[in-house]
């Protein structure tokens, strides 16, 4: 038998049995849709948090009262009662690690803010961030329009202000230049001296909504009302540079803050790739349960394979010892079935895909960042619909192929 | 006597396990049947006949004894050579037509010679021959369901003669038809078998069995007696 027809034979058998066979596929699909989705989601935000970091974070600390990533409400309690780390902190830490030769950018934020221009206003979601003129290099913001923040900027304290493209957007009609026009945040007035050219979000945020002013201004307006706490980003040179950069920061953080010999630090000092890593597992690790959680759905359909082909090879008894008659071989019944099986599980595969990529896709739109076909899970989803076929299609398949050709014709 | 007999069966014995009891189908049945003959083997139901014919058929295998089938000793050929061996040399009719309901007349005469592998416009166009050589040029495209008995059972017909087989099994060909249309069969058997095929008919109906030209009775396992039948019936003709 030519081996194109176990192929035609197998879709003539799911013409006979239409509702059946969508039964099956769509069982397998369902696992395939988890392990997509899953996997798609996962190896999306990775790429997207390791785009990011690798443009700004080569070689970079961070300096934070807390860590990153927290993992129990126990720490985080524990953390939060941490003194914050002041501007006055900070700027002392920038003066005496800068002779070394690092980058460093203090930062703050206040979330949630309303922008006013005219009688134009934002929805109250644009982030406040007070920086300096270190904040455009390090995290690789490019200008639209007009200029960054400049070094005096930061020393005279000037009222003026970055603004993000989505401020732009709400603010100021398309045709406009908004560079020397004025906004207002909560009561302070700041004239717009640059645009950020679109950067487009990670995680659900938008990096384009926030609106960019020296830190100085930012602490003495809106800080000090708060518990604020100043996060320091430091660049060193190479990868030597930072490992001294790291302890230089260390003795240098426990003077200004006072931290008694063999106490704890009351900060923590990260590398960033190492939180891109950390991150990074932690998001194969999500993406690697949803795939076992598919891969237990896709046991399941397998287990309705065997079962629906078992009735199958029992309903097609007469047609199996015919078959036999006129020249089949247990080979060719046992390729048949096996055939069958297979195609079943990968057309079910390729739906599952297709369904997969479609949530994929709108978790990453949810998620705002750009979706990446995750080839790998595709591949290895219909590497293991094939298994499933071989596998759970093996056993009716057997039983057909041993079939008595004598008794199966006899077969009522 | 170049070429030897179509089939010669020596000391043919078949034994079955049933539960703890070992039943003996067949004790040593030794029998030759030639090329273009038209036989018919009769014998009461548990006679063994049926066994005879699953090894005659090539679906059975003997438990001792020499079957030469065109000289070949297939008495103990492995799946493979023998699901070989009924694909070319072995046209099987059966009394419930055993046709795939599912697939057109088309298909089901096509079946064999999948399995022969020949490519498919070949396959169609043989296929289509052996329709029209029964009488059904016209129904292709028809389904069993939709055909009455009697074409079924040329459909089958078709399906045994579209290898070009040595022998058709028919094992009781008439059973489902009502006498009038079995008599349609019968008639295109004898018009086959003029055609120059061997025909091989098992039956326990008298009246069928008198087509034959030899007739063989079997009875407990062994064969009861060998006659020639000088005075064929001939069927009715073939109301197409």
């Amino acid at each position: 038998m030519r081996a194109g027809e176990y192929f035609l034979s197998a879709f003539d058998t799911f013409r006979a049995q239409p509702i059946r066979t969508v039964l099956t596929l769509v069982s397998i699909a369902i696992g395939i849709v988890a392990i997509v989705a899953a996997g798609g989601a996962a190896t999306a935000l990775e790429q997207a948090l390791t785009t990011e970091i690798t443009a700004s974070g080569a070689y970079s600390l961070v300096i934070q009262k807390q860590p990153s990533i927290i993992t129990s409400g126990e720490q985080w309690r524990r953390y939060m009662r941490r003194r914050p780390i002041s501007y006055g902190q900070a700027s002392e830490y920038k003066r005496r690690i800068e002779g070394s030769g690092a980058l460093v950018s203090l930062f703050s934020a206040a979330p949630s803010q309303t922008v006013r221009a005219g009688t134009e206003h934002t929805d109250p979601d644009v982030t406040l961030v007070g920086s300096d003129e270190a904040f455009f290099p390090m995290r690789n913001y490019q200008l639209a329009a007009g200029r960054p923040l400049v070094g005096e900027d930061i020393f005279y304290a000037r009222m003026v202000a970055v603004i993000g493209n989505d401020v732009r957007q709400d603010l100021f009609p398309a045709d406009t230049d908004p560079v020397g026009k004025e906004i207002q945040v909560q009561n302070q007035r700041f004239t717009i001296v640059g645009v950020l050219a679109r950067k487009g979000g990670i995680f659900g945020q938008s990096q384009d909504n926030m609106v960019i002013i020296p830190i100085p201004v930012f602490v003495r307006a809106y800080a000090e009302e708060w518990n604020y706490s100043v996060s320091i980003f430091v660049r060193a040179r190479n990868q030597a540079h930072l490992e001294h950069v790291f302890d230089e920061s260390i003795g240098i953080l426990r003077s200004i803050r006072n931290v008694r010999p063999g106490e704890e630090n009351d900060f923590e000092i990260e590398e960033l790739a190492s939180i891109a890593n950390q991150l990074g597992t932690f998001l194969r690790f999500v993406g690697l349960f949803g795939a076992f959680c598919g891969g237990i759905a896709l046991v399941a359909a397998g287990v309705g394979i065997m079962n629906i082909m078992l009735i199958s090879v029992r309903e097609r008894t007469r047609e199996i010892g015919v078959r036999k008659a006129v020249g089949a071989t247990v080979r060719s019944i046992l390729v048949q079935f096996l055939v069958e099986a297979i195609v079943l599980c990968q057309i079910g595969a390729l739906g599952g895909i297709v369904l997969g990529m479609l949530f994929a896709l709108l978790l990453s739109h949810l998620a705002g960042i750009e979706l990446t076909i995750p080839i790998g899970w595709v591949v290895a989803s219909i590497g293991l619909c094939t298994l499933v076929g071989v596998g759970f299609g093996a056993y009716p398949a057997l039983k057909a192929a041993r079939l008595n050709p004598i008794e199966a014709l006899r077969y009522e | 006597m170049s070429t030897p007999p179509l089939i010669v069966l020596e000391g043919i014995t078949k034994h079955y396990r049933m539960g703890s009891e070992i039943v003996e189908a067949l004790r040593g049945v030794d029998l030759t049947i030639r090329r273009g003959e038209y036989v018919a083997i009769m014998g009461p139901s548990g006679s063994g006949k049926s066994t005879l014919m699953n090894i005659i058929g090539c679906l059975d295998t003997p438990t001792s004894g020499r079957y030469m089938l065109e000289g070949t000793d297939v008495s103990s050929l492995g799946d493979a050579a023998l699901a070989a061996i009924r694909n070319r040399k072995i046209g099987f009719v059966f009394q419930t037509f055993n046709l795939l309901p599912r697939a057109t007349a088309l298909k089901n005469v096509e079946l064999p010679l999948i399995y022969a592998g020949a490519p498919p416009q070949e396959r169609r166009q043989r296929a289509i021959a052996a329709l029209e050589s029964v009488g059904l040029g016209d129904r292709l495209r028809h389904k069993p369901p939709e055909l009455s008995g009697g074409q079924r059972q040329r459909v089958a017909i078709a399906r045994a003669l579209v290898t070009g087989p040595s022998i058709i099994l028919a094992d009781e060909p008439t059973g489902n038809l009502d006498s009038k249309t079995g008599m349609e069969i019968m008639a295109l058997f004898h018009r086959i078998w003029q055609e120059g095929n061997t025909i091989v008919l098992v039956t326990h109906e008298e009246d069928i069995a008198r087509h034959a030209h030899r007739i063989i009775r079997i009875r407990d396992g062994r064969v009861e007696s060998d006659m020639p039948n000088p005075t064929p019936i001939v069927g009715a003709p073939l109301l197409v």
